[in-house]
C-alpha cells in the first residue's frame, strides 16, 4: 500500500503540491489527472524519492521512501530519452542491472520485455535508429524490465499511435494482472477509465477530487436522461421537472440535465403516460466530463 | 557500491568505443610522439643542411683547426688555397659556408664566406677557435693552449636534490613534459565528462537514470570511470614517450640547438616522481572532473558546453602557468603559496617536488588541503549535479545554483 498524507512541495516562493493525499492499494491502478503544470510530475518524483517532500509523509509497505526503494519502483518519466549510441538490448539490460538484476535473469527478462514490446527485429540496432513510437518501448522496456512492485509511468501514451497505445494498454493489463501498482497520468481521459482504479485530481498543486469512478459520479451533482422521441408532449413533461434544463445532445432525442436526485422512475411513468416512449436513458457523467467540470470549478 | 560498479562499467564501455576517445588517444600519442622528436628532426635538419662546411688554411694550420671545428660543424672538404671561393666551391660540395684561417702576429683571422650570412655565428667560431688562436699568437703548444681555455669550474649542490647541474637540467625537462600530461589528461577527461553529463541531460534520460539510481552514485560511477580511462591514456602515452625517448635521445649534440634543448625522455622518470605524479593527478583529477560535471548538469544544449566550460579552465590554465614558472624558480613565493590552493596545487605542488626539494610536512598539508577541497567540492558539486540534472527549460540562474548548493 502506498500512503500519501499532506504532501507539499514548494520551489522557491510557488507551492508546485500542496497538502495532497491518496492512498493506493497494492496491485490497483491509480491515475492522476490535471492540467499542465498542475504537479503531477511533482507529485510523482515525491513518490519515487526523486525529490523530498517539503511537509507530509509518503509510504510504501508501511516503510518511509527511501533511496532503496529505487529498486522495487520503475519510473517512465514524461521526458524521455535515451542513450542513441547503444543498441536496444544493451539499453534494457543497463537498466535492469541499476535495478539490482544479475545474469541470467537480467538476459531471460530483457529477451522477454523485447518479445512482448515487438522490439526484436530491432534489439540490436542503435537506438537513435529507432522510430519514435519504437523508441518510447524501449523507454518502457528499461522502466520495467525488473518487473517493479511500483510503476509510475507520466504520460505513457503521448507520441504513440493506435497500435503502439494498444500494445502498451495490453502490457500494462498484463504487469497490473502480475500484481504490479501503477501510477499513471495521461490526458487520454477514456484510456485512464478504461485503466484506473482509482483517480486523483490535481490542479493548482491542490486535490480536487479523488476516489474511484462510482464515488466521484455518486458525487457529480446532477445526471442528463435522454428520452426519445423528441415529441412536444414529452418535452413539455420534462421541462416540468424542477431543476431540469435541456442539453445539447443526440440527434433525434431530448437531453435533459437534471439534479442528481431527481426521482427517475417517476419522471420515467410521467413520460409513458404523456406518449410512446422509444428510449429512456439516465447517462452517468463520463471521466472527460468530470475532469472538465473540476478544473473549471477550480478557476478562479 | 552495486550502482557505482554497474555506472562504472555502462560509462566505460561507452567511453571506450566512443570516437572521441580513440581519437582522443591517437593525436595524443601522435603529439607526444611529434613533441619528444621534434627537436631531434630540427637538429638533423640542422646538421645535415646548415652545417655543411668546406675549410681553407695552410697546412700548419689545417689538422688543429679541423679538429676543433668539427665540434660544432661538418668539415666536408679542406683546401689549402686561401683564395676566395666562387659559388661554384660552395656548390660542388653542397657547403653553406667556406671558413678561410690565417695565422698573423696577433693571432688568427678567419674570414667566413656564407651563402646566408646569418647562418655564421661569430662568437661561435671564436669560442672554438680560441685554443688555436692563442697558440698561435703566444707561440705555445697545443696541450697548453688547450689547458688555459679550459677553465676548471666546479658545482656543488647545497640543500639540492641534485648533484650536478645536468641532473637538475634533466629534472626541468621531465618535469615539464610531466606537467603537460597532467595539464592534458585533467582538462581532456574533465572536459569529456562534462559532455557525458550534458549529453545524458540534453538527451532527457537523465531523469531515467535518477530515478533508477542515487546522483551521488552516478556521478561517483562517471568520475571513476573518467580517471580510469585517463589512467588508460597515460599509459599509452608514455609508452609512447618512453619508446619516442629511447630512439634518439635529445643529449647536447654540439650543434647549439641540441645544447640548449632539455634531455626529453621519459626514462629518467623515478619511482617517488611517479608516485607523486599519480597523487596529484588524482587529486586534481577529483577536483576539477567533479566540478565539471556538477557544471555539465546545468546545460539544456550542447552549444553551451563551450560558454561553461570556459570558466571552468582558468584556474587550471593559471595553475599550468604558475607550475611552468615553478621549474624556473620553485622556491619563489607565489609558486610556494599557490601550491597549497586547492585548484592549483596539484600542478603546482607536482612541479616544486621535481625540481626542488619540498618539506614532507608542505606535501602532506598540500595533500590534506586536496583532500578537504575534493570532499567540499563533492558536498557542493553533488548538490548542483542533483537539481542540475532535474532542470530544463531556462538555463537555471546564479541565484539557484547558490540556493541548491546551501540546500
Amino acid at each position: 500500500m502506498l500512503i500519501a498524507e499532506h504532501l507539499q512541495k514548494v520551489f522557491g516562493n510557488v507551492y508546485a503540491v500542496r497538502d495532497v493525499s491518496f492512498e493506493i492499494a497494492p496491485g490497483s491502478t491509480f491515475g492522476l489527472l490535471g492540467p499542465n503544470g498542475a504537479g503531477k510530475t511533482t507529485i510523482m518524483r515525491m513518490i519515487l524519492g526523486i525529490f523530498t517532500p517539503d511537509g507530509g509523509r509518503i509510504s510504501w509497505s508501511d516503510r518511509p521512501i527511501d533511496a532503496r526503494m529505487r529498486r522495487i519502483f520503475g519510473y517512465l518519466p514524461e521526458e524521455r530519452g535515451l542513450y542513441g549510441k547503444m543498441k536496444v538490448r544493451d539499453q534494457i539490460v543497463y537498466f535492469g542491472r541499476l535495478h539490482g538484476l544479475v545474469e541470467p535473469e537480467i538476459t531471460r527478462r530483457t529477451s522477454r520485455w523485447i518479445e512482448r514490446l515487438g522490439l526484436a527485429e530491432y534489439a540490436a540496432r542503435t537506438c537513435a535508429e529507432l522510430s519514435k513510437g519504437n523508441q518510447q518501448k524501449v523507454q518502457i522496456a528499461c522502466a520495467a524490465v525488473h518487473e517493479p512492485q511500483l510503476l509510475v509511468l507520466d504520460e505513457p501514451f503521448s507520441g504513440l499511435d493506435p497500435v503502439n497505445a494498444d500494445t502498451l494498454n495490453a502490457t500494462l493489463d498484463e504487469l497490473k494482472r502480475g500484481g504490479t501498482t501503477l501510477v499513471l497520468s495521461s490526458h487520454e481521459m477514456w484510456q485512464m477509465e478504461h485503466l484506473c482504479d482509482r483517480f486523483c485530481i490535481i490542479t493548482g498543486g491542490e486535490n480536487r477530487a479523488s476516489g474511484t469512478l462510482a464515488q466521484m459520479r455518486a458525487a457529480w451533482p446532477t445526471r442528463v436522461i435522454r428520452v426519445a422521441p423528441p415529441s412536444a408532449a414529452l418535452r413539455a413533461i420534462l421541462d416540468a421537472v424542477p431543476g431540469a434544463r435541456p442539453v445539447p445532445g443526440e440527434n433525434g432525442c431530448l437531453d435533459y440535465e437534471v439534479a442528481a436526485g431527481a426521482p427517475l422512475p417517476q419522471i420515467l411513468r410521467s413520460l409513458v403516460a404523456a406518449d410512446a416512449v422509444t428510449r429512456f436513458e439516465a447517462i452517468e457523467p463520463s471521466l472527460h466530463e468530470i475532469y472538465i467540470h473540476t478544473i473549471g470549478e477550480a478557476k478562479p | 557500491m552495486n550502482e557505482i560498479v554497474t555506472v562504472y562499467s555502462a560509462e566505460m564501455m561507452r567511453r571506450l568505443r566512443s570516437r572521441a576517445f580513440i581519437l582522443g588517444l591517437a593525436i595524443g600519442a601522435l603529439a607526444i610522439g611529434v613533441m619528444i622528436q621534434f627537436p631531434n628532426f630540427m637538429e638533423s635538419i640542422y646538421t645535415n643542411h646548415t652545417n655543411r662546411i668546406v675549410l681553407a688554411a695552410g697546412p700548419a694550420l689545417l689538422p688543429r683547426a679541423k679538429a676543433l671545428l668539427e665540434k660544432d660543424f661538418k668539415v666536408v672538404a679542406t683546401s689549402s688555397s686561401v683564395a676566395p671561393p666562387t659559388a661554384n666551391d660552395m656548390k660542388a660540395h653542397r657547403a653553406n659556408a667556406y671558413f678561410i684561417l690565417a695565422a698573423t702576429p696577433s693571432g688568427l683571422m678567419v674570414t667566413a664566406y656564407a651563402r646566408d650570412p646569418g647562418d655564421i655565428s661569430a662568437s661561435q667560431l671564436r669560442r672554438l677557435l680560441l685554443p688555436l688562436s692563442i697558440e698561435s699568437a703566444a707561440r705555445i703548444s697545443a696541450h697548453r693552449a688547450e689547458s688555459i681555455v679550459r677553465i676548471p669550474v666546479r658545482i656543488r649542490p647545497i640543500s639540492s636534490k641534485f648533484a650536478s647541474a645536468q641532473q637538475s637540467n634533466a629534472a626541468r625537462g621531465i618535469a615539464y613534459i610531466l606537467l603537460l600530461l597532467l595539464y592534458l589528461l585533467i582538462i581532456i577527461n574533465s572536459q569529456i565528462i562534462m559532455s557525458s553529463v550534458a549529453e545524458e541531460k540534453t538527451s532527457r534520460i537523465a531523469e531515467l537514470l535518477i530515478a533508477s539510481v542515487s546522483p551521488a552514485a552516478l556521478l561517483a560511477g562517471k568520475i571513476a570511470a573518467s580517471i580510469t580511462l585517463a589512467l588508460i591514456q597515460l599509459g599509452v602515452w608514455v609508452a609512447v614517450a618512453t619508446f619516442a625517448g629511447g630512439h634518439g635521445s635529445i643529449a647536447a649534440s654540439g650543434s647549439g640547438l641540441g645544447a640548449s634543448s632539455p634531455a626529453l625522455s621519459l626514462a629518467g622518470v623515478s619511482a617517488s616522481e611517479l608516485a607523486s605524479f599519480l597523487v596529484f593527478f588524482l587529486l586534481g583529477s577529483l577536483q576539477m572532473s567533479t566540478l565539471f560535471a556538477s557544471f555539465g548538469s546545468l546545460i539544456n544544449r550542447t552549444e553551451d558546453l563551450g560558454s561553461l566550460s570556459g570558466p571552468l579552465i582558468m584556474p587550471v590554465l593559471v595553475a599550468f602557468f604558475i607550475a611552468l614558472s615553478a621549474l624556473a624558480v620553485p622556491r619563489s613565493m607565489l609558486v610556494v603559496v599557490a601550491s597549497f590552493v586547492p585548484l592549483l596545487s596539484p600542478f603546482v605542488m607536482f612541479a616544486r617536488i621535481v625540481v626542488s626539494t619540498v618539506p614532507l610536512w608542505q606535501v602532506a598539508v598540500a595533500i590534506a588541503i586536496n583532500l578537504i577541497a575534493i570532499w567540499g567540492i563533492a558536498v557542493l558539486g553533488g548538490r548542483v549535479y542533483r537539481v542540475g540534472m532535474l532542470l530544463y527549460g531556462r538555463p537555471p540562474s546564479l541565484k539557484q545554483v547558490w540556493r541548491a548548493m546551501r540546500a
